[in-house]
């Protein structure tokens, strides 16, 4: 550890650290462009120009490496200058897209100025025209007047992702970004391209014009899709009676965690996501004679406490069966065995969770829920479903989640559940498997509901509630905690 | 040219690679061929000098776009380049540029629409003590006054068969 | 080289540049001589010569050399810089052209010096017939066994690689020359780590100047103390002065460092040319900060030339006949460098093309007087905040022309606007 003063104050911070670096991590602004903390040192924006003693001119604190005693000023008049006349560059050759542009409350130009800029803007020549609204992949837009050349985008493509598919011709003021021969970036981290640009260059066709950043909400949470747990934060519009909509989640953004996803998200978390929030179960169902009616939550649990005394009293109390997957966390999973003890012990449980995908070799993992880890430390087996096995083995099922129908047509479930009394579905979602079973329990996603997951590493990671779940639907926790109390009656923890 | 390259001139590729301890540096010599060759860098010239090399094309059209010397669309069968920089401008190479202009009818940068002459301007060409100078296919004249300039072109309208008396009005961009 | 040639250097007669008549000048006997010599040594003489580099940075080549680290794992390499694209410089080309030996000579010296078994001679692309002619040197040299394996019987082995540019005057700078070389766009490089450390492919490297390696024969052959001694104190023996502008004969001179400007405009350049007289100078290449007649009598020597504000640069003097309009010199000084921006730096990128659109609008009548004072202010915020020297370059000379000359370019404004309103 060394010892510099940034402004007079005193600092301390590993040997090999920026100046840069050192400043971030002791909550003191020193503004930058081209640097990324992925990255090695650029040193081309020339906006984190510092001054530091010994030197005669100014030195850039993303490339400089403290020494000792070093002493470093930010706030003299000369770093002032140096940055106002950055920005004045960088606005002399940039558009006035403000009003339409969607980076608008978030770019890091538009922040500057503000900060350290201020002045009348003096360029009376005629700028260059470049290209705009270029789309490039996936469902990303660039804009060559916007673009600052700060290069992070093709330095993401070339280092993180390894793909390139992103350039830099020609040279001076006429140098300008694009793909190859029209050669578009499909690669599942296109969307931290827009993450990345400082500006409002490249953006999401997704995102474009829907909403002004400044209008989010924002809430920290962890996307489920698959085992790596990647934090994200959730940008969302609380609904309104009013308008009748519910929540809306606008964006799914990387939250960075160098133990878990560095500082990515792959677009999977980040498109998926969002529309995951739609088409989801409000209310208590039953399916009755070709009905449907609604329930409340009070009738639903004595419904299948009943159901499940009645077995236990026909001395069949071990044909209750459990379907279950790794959407569930930790301490959902622990109520599970603890409100179905005799089910987890007697082996009488399965898990169907999504069928495996392909891990990319950065984040994205093989297995798709967040849980499954977690599952395993926590002694569960993690059976495949047999239908034969299940429609043998219980009188009385309780499914979490609809992967099944990804393990087996739906015909052939329906098929298999016809067999069984009594079964309950667990989902979010409304979905073909409603109709193969006898009550649907709407349940609460990640954003709405507390808990931990384990990931692939082991690593264990809770989330909070960023917004209340829609309708009646509840976290799977409370209705496990619910039903453990009317199956075995108030026994505290620790059972 | 052909989008494949023959056996000849992989091996002289081949043969420039060799004497760089790694491949990619031989992308400048290896361009400057196949220019030579084909008249242009196009997207063909490009992958041929990716594929030969072991680059992305993508990085091959990054240098093509940063040097001045590499064209995309082939030139006229004569270049003219004239320096404009400051020794040549002082020495009149603004009068120059003028002449070849109405001569050949081109802007700098242009080429006839006969195919035969493109016109360009450079900054300093290292002649400066023959100021004003420019090229004629890489052969270096200085100093030039008008009287060289009609000279030279006579020469080479004579060389490509063409009548006397300025080119046409038409021009292509070059 | 001897230094009693002070006319204008003529087109050296046939054949001179082929080896047989080289070696009957002498050629090729200090390569032989250094090569008896250890390296260390080699380097001693070089650094008592107090050589400085001739392509516009001036930094003494025995320093520059002794920071090399021959005991990696890398190969050490020599870069040759002969990219010449300093406005008003034709040295190199000449040297290259006229006595490419000589240059292989120093090439072969240098190589010994600092351990270097592979030197590329970055050529600018423009000068095809000095690479040709350079090429047809190494091959005479192979087979006189002065260039390949066991060079002069020795086990030494060196091979020279012509190597040629495209077109990007930025190439020129060292760092910017080393990506080049590496299949990359002429970028320059964040420094540290230096070339010195980390060069071309990651390995140590030595980049010089042409005319900076072809007085390496001599010191080697009169020695260090003679070469020094032949100069300024700390800046050793002569170079090639090359004049071009309003002079009555154009062309390199050889001269003694410290040589007055004057002298050399009017004692060996024959003074301004006919019917005209020089208002200005540009004393190193067109990024020397421009000088006026009061300045003439300052002596041709790097720190002198530093001190006054201006610099020695490439040697390129560049003389201004009253008939020239500064705004036309304003005019092609920021046109030029905005061309040869290589865009990576926020002022560098943008302030170039800056300049230059101002000076466009000026030179075309639609400009007025406080466009002068935003030239300034744009070159002021370039000054010292780039990340290569490249922007220095393109603001001081402008800095300087307006500072010295602004009565003139207020009149040559106006009389464009005048004229326009009269269109």
């Amino acid at each position: 550890m060394l010892k510099i003063r940034i402004d007079g104050r005193e600092i301390e911070t590993p040997d090999g650290t920026t100046v840069l670096a050192a400043a971030l991590a002791s909550g003191i602004e020193i503004p930058h462009f081209c640097h990324h903390p992925a990255f090695e040192p650029e040193g081309t924006c020339r906006m984190c120009l510092v001054g530091i003693e010994g030197s005669p001119k100014l030195e850039l604190a993303c490339a400089t490496k403290v020494k000792e005693g070093m002493k470093v000023s930010t706030d003299t008049p000369e770093v002032a200058a140096a940055r106002r006349d950055v920005l004045e560059f960088l606005l002399a050759e940039h558009p006035l897209d403000c009003p339409v542009c969607d980076k608008a409350g978030e770019c890091r130009l538009q922040d500057y100025y503000d900060r350290h800029g201020r002045f009348a803007g003096r360029f009376r020549e005629t700028r260059e025209k470049k290209d705009k609204i270029v789309p490039i992949g996936r469902s990303l837009l660039l804009d060559n007047e916007r673009c600052i050349l700060c290069t992070r985008c093709v330095r993401f493509l070339r280092r993180v992702t390894g793909t390139g598919e992103l350039g830099v011709y020609q040279r001076g003021v006429r140098t300008w970004i694009g793909l190859y021969e029209g050669l578009k970036i499909d690669n599942d981290y296109s969307g931290n391209l827009v993450e990345i640009c400082p500006v409002g260059a490249i953006t999401d066709a997704d995102f474009r014009a829907r909403t002004r950043t400044w209008l989010l909400e924002k809430g920290d949470s962890l996307c489920p899709h698959c085992g790596r747990g990647c934090n994200v934060t959730l940008e969302f519009r609380s609904g309104s009676e009013r308008s009748g909509e519910g929540t809306k989640v606008f964006r799914v953004r990387a939250r960075e965690n160098p133990g878990v996803n560095g500082h990515w998200i792959c677009d999977i978390g980040r498109y998926v996501y969002p529309k995951g929030i739609e088409d989801r179960c409000r209310r208590v169902l039953m399916n009755k004679d070709g009905n449907v009616t609604e329930l409340s939550w009070d009738q639903a649990l004595v419904l299948l406490t009943e159901k499940v005394r009645a077995l236990q009293g026909a001395g069949r109390g071990g044909r209750v069966g459990l379907v279950l997957d790794t959407f569930l966390s930790n301490e959902e999973l622990a109520l599970v065995r603890r409100a179905f003890s005799g089910a987890v012990a007697g082996r009488n449980y399965w898990f169907a969770d999504p069928l495996p995908g392909r891990a990319d070799g950065l984040l994205l993992t093989a297995e798709r829920t967040p849980n499954r880890r977690g599952a395993l430390d926590l002694g569960f087996e993690l059976r495949a479903p047999d239908l034969r096995e299940i429609a043998k083995s219980a009188d009385l099922i309780l499914i979490f989640g609809t992967a099944l129908l990804e393990h087996f047509p739906e015909d052939i479930v329906r098929e298999a559940l016809a067999g069984i009394q009594a079964k309950f579905l667990f989902t979010a979602h409304a979905g073909a498997l409603d109709r193969s079973v006898d009550v649907i329990l709407p349940t609460a996603l990640m954003g709405e509901r507390s808990g931990s997951v384990t990931n692939i590493d082991g690593k264990v990671q809770s989330f909070h509630p960023v917004w209340n779940p829609p309708g009646d639907a509840r976290p799977a926790g409370d209705i496990l905690a619910d039903l453990d109390r009317a199956l075995n009656g108030e026994r505290g923890v620790g059972t | 040219m052909s989008p494949v390259l023959s056996a000849e001139v992989r091996e002289e590729i081949r043969a420039i690679a060799s004497r760089y301890p790694r491949g990619e540096a031989a992308l400048l010599p290896v361009l400057h061929l196949l220019q030579r060759l084909s008249g242009a860098i196009t997207p063909v010239e490009e992958r041929q000098a990716a594929e030969a090399l072991g680059l992305d094309p993508i990085r091959v059209r990054e240098v093509v776009t940063f040097h001045t010397m590499f064209r995309t669309r082939r030139a006229g069968t004569h270049v003219i380049e004239v320096c404009i920089n400051l020794s040549c401008t002082m020495a009149g190479s603004e009068a120059l540029v003028a002449r070849l202009r109405e001569v050949l009818g081109i802007d700098p940068g242009e080429t006839t629409a006969d195919g035969k002459f493109t016109l360009v301007t450079a900054e300093c060409l290292g002649n400066c003590d023959r100021a004003p100078c420019l090229t004629v296919d890489g052969e270096d004249h200085g100093p030039v006054d008008a009287a060289a300039i009609d000279g030279v072109l006579a020469a080479l309208r004579r060389e490509e068969g063409l009548g006397e008396g300025t080119a046409s009005r038409e021009r292509g961009k070059s | 080289m001897t230094t009693t040639s002070l006319r204008p250097l003529m087109d050296a007669a046939e054949n001179l540049f082929r080896l047989d008549a080289y070696r009957r000048r002498g050629g090729y006997e200090s390569a032989r001589k250094a090569l008896k010599m250890a390296p260390s040594d080699v380097m001693a003489e070089v650094r008592k010569a107090e050589l400085r580099g001739r392509g516009g940075a001036g930094f003494p080549a025995g320093i520059k050399w002794g920071f090399i680290r021959r005991d990696g794992d890398k190969p050490v390499y020599l870069c040759v810089n002969a990219d010449e694209g300093e406005p008003g410089t034709f040295k190199d080309r000449w040297l290259m052209t006229h006595e490419p030996h000589l240059l292989l000579e120093g090439i072969i010296i240098t190589a010994h010096a600092v351990g270097a078994h592979s030197a590329f001679v970055y050529v600018r692309g423009e000068y095809e017939g000095a690479a040709r002619r350079l090429e047809e040197a190494i091959a005479e040299a192979r087979e006189a066994g002065f260039l390949g394996e066991k060079i002069f019987g020795k086990d030494f082995d060196l091979e020279v690689v012509i190597h040629r540019g495209a077109g990007a005057y930025i190439c020129g700078e060292e760092t910017a020359l080393l990506e080049s070389l590496e299949g990359k766009r002429g970028e320059p490089r964040l420094k540290p780590p230096f070339p010195s450390s980390i060069g071309l492919f990651g390995a140590p490297t030595v980049i010089n100047n042409v005319e900076t390696l072809c007085n390496v024969p001599r010191i080697i052959g009169e020695g260090g103390e003679a070469f020094a001694a032949a100069g300024r104190p700390g800046d050793g023996g002569t170079r090639l002065f090359g004049v071009s502008g309003a002079v009555r004969r154009p062309g390199l001179y050889e001269l003694p460092i410290g040589t007055p400007l004057r002298e050399l405009l009017y004692a060996h350049a024959g003074g301004p040319a006919e019917g005209t007289s020089i208002k200005a100078v540009i004393p190193g290449g067109l990024s020397a900060p421009i000088l006026r007649p009061d300045e003439f009598d300052l002596p041709l020597e790097c720190s002198v030339l530093a001190g006054a504000g201006t610099m020695i640069g490439s040697g390129a003097v560049i003389a201004v006949g009253s008939n020239t309009s500064m705004l036309e010199v304003l005019g092609v000084m920021t046109r030029f460098y905005d061309h040869e921006s290589c865009g990576q730096c926020t002022p560098c990128r943008i302030g170039t093309s800056w300049m230059h659109k101002t000076a466009a609008r000026l030179a075309s009548g639609d400009g007025e007087s406080r466009d002068f004072d935003e030239l300034v202010r744009v070159a002021v915020s370039i000054k010292g905040r780039t990340f290569c020297p490249f922007g220095d370059a393109a603001a001081l000379p402008v800095l300087a022309l307006v500072g010295k000359f602004r009565a003139e370019l207020e009149e040559r404004a106006s009389e464009a606007a005048a004229r326009k309103r009269s269109c």
